[in-house]
C-alpha cells in the first residue's frame, strides 16, 4: 500500500494550515494569491521547496547596528563561524554589486540578494539603499531583500517600496517589553541609549508598525524570532498569532546559539539554546496558527549559494576584481536555466500530487512516527554520500504521510578543523547530530560509519540512491512497519538533547 | 575638550554619520574610525548625549576628555566584568 505525501494534499482549511502540513510547500501556501506565490518559488528562504533548487546571497555592507541583542558581539569575525551577524570582509556598494554579478554569472542558480548584517540593513540607509539601487537597474532579474531588527523600519517603508523588494524579514523575539528587556539591553533612538523596558518597549512599537506599513504595501513579511529557553520559549506562541493577524505570512522560529567563545551576553551567562526536541514542539505549537519555515540555516551576513552551503571563499573581492563579467550574457543564460529548473519543479509536483492521488483509497497504517535523516545536495533526492553531508534534513514518516521538520549540522557551528574543539572524531560528532533519527538515508556510506550508525541504533541506508526524498523515506517506512519494527516503542532515551 | 576613539573599535562606522561636526574619520595610519580633537565639540549646544558614545557597541572603545571610558565594561552588554573574566579564564583553560 501507498501513502500519501502530506505536504502535496490540499490545506484543510483556507484559513491557515493543519499541523501536519507546515512546510513551505506551494499547496501549504494554497491560501495565499497567485501573485504571492510566484514572488516565492523561486525564493531558497521562503519556500521549502525552492530550497533545493536556488541559492541565495548576502552581501555585507551594513555594519552599523541601532540596537543590541543579547545573542549578538559586534566585535566577533571568525572565518570557522557560522551564524547570523558573522563576516570576513566588509564590502562598500560598488563591490557589492561586482560581487552579486560575479556570483549571478557562476551560479546561475542564484535567485535572490539579501542585506542581512553583519549590523542592521536600515540603521545604514546610504549603503543599503544604493546597493539596492544599483542591482534594480544593472541586474533586474535578481530579487532583492532585506532582513532588519525594526527599529528603524516604519521610516525606510517608502524607501524599499521603490527597490522591487518583494520580501522584508523583521527579528520579533517578543510584544512585551518585560521580555524584550531580557533580549535588548539597549537601543539608539532619537539620539539617545534608551536602556531596559522603556527601548524594548519602543523597539517592539516600530517592529509592529513596519510590519503592518509593510502588509499595506503588498510586501511579503517573513518574522524570524530566536528561541531562547527561560526567556520567550513560552511567548512565541503568541508572537506568532499576532504577527500573522497583522499579515505575515512565514514565521521562522530559530534556536539560540550561545557559546561562551563568541562572547554574547547569553554565551559568557550560561544561557543555554533549546533542543531539537524543544524547537520542533514550539515549530508545531506555532502551526496551527501560521506557516512555520523549518529549512532556515542561520546563515552568515556574507553567506553565498544554496542554503547549508558556504561558497563565499570563491567569491573574496580579489577573486572578483580578476573575473570579467559579461552580465546581458549571464543573464540569457541564467533565464533558461531559471525556467528549466521552474519546469523540473512543477513536474516533480505534478507526479507526486498524482501518486497520492492513484493511492488515496489504500488502508492506512496504524504505526508510530518515525524520523529519518536525508543527505542531499539539492533537488529535492537522494545524492549525497554519507561521509560527505555537512548537513542532514530531518523528515518525519507516519501513517498521514511524510513532512520536512528540520535540518542537522554535522559540524555544528564550527567549521574548524578536529584540533578545534574536544577532540571527539568528525565522526562520532556526526552520528551524535543524529540522535532521534532511526534510519538515515544516503547515496552511498562507508564500513566504519555504517558499523557505528547501527550500534547508535539508525539503520544506514544507501538503497534509495537518486530517488525523490519524500518518496524514499515513505517506502523505507513501509518497510519498517512491514518488518514489525514499529510495533516497538520508539528508542526515546536516544531522542537529541543537543 | 574632546572626545577620543581608541584601537578596540571594529569598524562599525555608526558613530561616524551621527557626528554633528563632522569630527569622526577613518584613520589610514590606525585602520579604525579616530576623532579630530580640533573640530570635536563633544556634541554641546547640538545634543544631550554625546552621539558616538551614545551608539557606540564596544566598552571601552570612546574616551572623555580626561580619558576614562565613556561606557565602561559591563554597561552596554550586561555581562558582570569578574563573569566574562571567569568565562575567558576556563575557555584558556581548555
Amino acid at each position: 500500500m501507498e501513502l500519501p505525501v502530506i505536504n502535496e494534499t490540499p490545506a484543510a482549511s483556507a484559513g491557515g494550515c493543519s499541523s501536519h502540513s507546515c512546510g513551505t510547500s506551494d499547496d501549504q501556501l494554497g491560501h495565499l494569491s497567485d501573485e504571492i506565490r510566484s514572488k516565492v518559488e523561486n525564493h531558497p528562504c521562503y519556500s521549502e521547496d525552492a530550497h533545493h533548487y536556488f541559492a541565495r546571497m548576502h552581501v555585507a555592507v551594513a555594519p552599523a547596528c541601532n540596537i543590541q541583542c543579547h545573542y549578538c558581539n559586534r566585535k566577533y569575525d571568525c572565518s570557522n563561524e557560522s551564524r547570523p551577524g558573522v563576516v570576513s570582509e566588509l564590502l562598500t556598494p560598488d563591490q557589492a554589486v561586482k560581487k552579486t554579478m560575479a556570483v549571478a554569472a557562476n551560479i546561475p542558480q542564484m535567485t535572490v540578494l539579501g542585506i542581512a548584517g553583519p549590523g542592521d540593513p536600515l540603521a545604514n540607509p546610504e549603503r543599503t539603499f544604493e546597493t539596492f539601487r544599483r542591482l534594480s537597474a544593472e541586474a533586474p532579474d535578481i530579487k532583492l531583500c532585506v532582513s532588519t531588527n525594526g527599529l528603524a523600519l516604519p521610516e525606510s517603508v517608502e524607501e524599499l517600496s521603490k527597490h522591487n523588494i518583494d520580501h522584508v524579514t523583521i527579528t520579533i523575539n517578543c510584544v512585551d517589553p518585560e521580555i524584550g528587556a531580557q533580549i535588548y539591553p539597549w537601543i539608539f533612538w532619537e539620539n539617545k541609549r534608551i536602556k531596559g523596558v522603556k527601548g524594548a518597549k519602543i523597539l517592539i512599537e516600530q517592529q509592529q508598525k513596519g510590519l503592518e506599513m509593510l502588509a499595506a504595501k503588498g510586501i511579503l513579511v517573513k518574522v524570524n524570532s530566536v528561541m531562547i529557553p527561560g526567556v520567550n520559549d513560552k511567548h512565541l506562541a503568541e508572537v506568532s498569532k499576532i504577527v500573522k493577524a497583522k499579515g505575515a505570512f512565514l514565521h521562522n522560529v530559530m534556536p539560540l546559539i550561545a557559546e561562551a567563545e563568541h562572547g554574547t551576553f547569553y554565551g559568557v551567562m550560561g544561557q543555554r539554546g533549546p533542543t531539537q526536541d524543544e524547537l520542533m514542539d514550539l515549530q508545531d505549537s506555532c502551526s496551527g496558527d501560521m506557516n512555520m519555515m523549518r529549512h532556515c540555516r542561520q546563515c552568515r551576513a556574507d553567506a553565498v549559494g544554496l542554503l547549508g552551503e558556504d561558497r563565499g571563499d570563491e567569491f573574496t573581492m580579489d577573486k572578483i576584481e580578476a573575473m570579467e563579467i559579461d552580465y546581458q550574457s549571464a543573464m540569457e543564460k541564467r533565464k533558461v536555466i531559471h525556467e528549466a529548473i521552474a519546469e523540473e519543479m512543477h513536474s516533480k509536483r505534478a507526479a507526486k500530487v498524482e501518486k497520492a492521488a492513484s493511492h488515496a483509497d489504500e488502508p492506512k497504517l496504524n504505526t508510530r512516527p518515525v524520523l529519518m535523516a536525508i543527505a542531499t545536495s539539492g533537488q529535492g533526492v537522494i545524492n549525497m554520500h554519507f561521509g560527505h553531508a555537512k548537513e542532514f534534513l530531518i523528515y518525519e514518516a507516519s501513517p498521514n504521510g511524510v513532512r520536512f521538520m528540520s535540518h542537522r549540522k554535522t559540524d555544528l557551528y564550527c567549521g574548524g578543523d578536529d584540533t578545534c574543539g574536544d577532540g571527539e572524531s568528525v565522526l562520532q560528532q556526526t552520528i551524535r547530530s543524529l540522535a532521534g533519527c532511526e534510519a538515515v538515508l544516503c547515496s552511498k556510506i562507508g564500513y566504519e560509519p555504517w558499523d557505528l550508525l547501527e550500534k547508535a541504533g539508525i539503520v544506514p541506508n544507501g538503497e534509495h540512491a537518486m530517488e525523490p526524498i519524500e518518496e524514499a523515506v515513505m517506502a523505507v517506512y513501509k518497510e519498517m512497519a512491514a518488518a514489525g519494527k514499529l510495533d516497538e516503542a520508539a528508542p526515546q532515551e536516544e531522542r537529541a538533547t543537543a | 575638550m574632546a572626545l577620543q576613539i581608541i584601537e578596540s573599535c571594529v569598524n562599525c562606522y555608526a558613530c561616524e554619520p551621527l557626528c554633528p561636526s563632522k569630527a569622526i574619520y577613518m584613520s589610514e595610519k590606525t585602520g579604525h574610525f579616530r576623532i579630530n580633537p580640533k573640530k570635536c565639540t563633544e556634541c554641546e549646544g547640538d545634543f544631550k548625549d554625546t552621539q558616538c558614545a551614545s551608539i557606540c557597541p564596544i566598552e571601552g572603545a570612546i574616551l572623555d576628555a580626561l580619558g576614562v571610558p565613556i561606557n565602561p565594561p559591563g554597561s552596554l552588554t550586561g555581562i558582570p566584568p569578574e563573569r566574562m573574566a571567569e568565562a575567558m579564564a576556563e575557555l584558556q583553560a581548555h
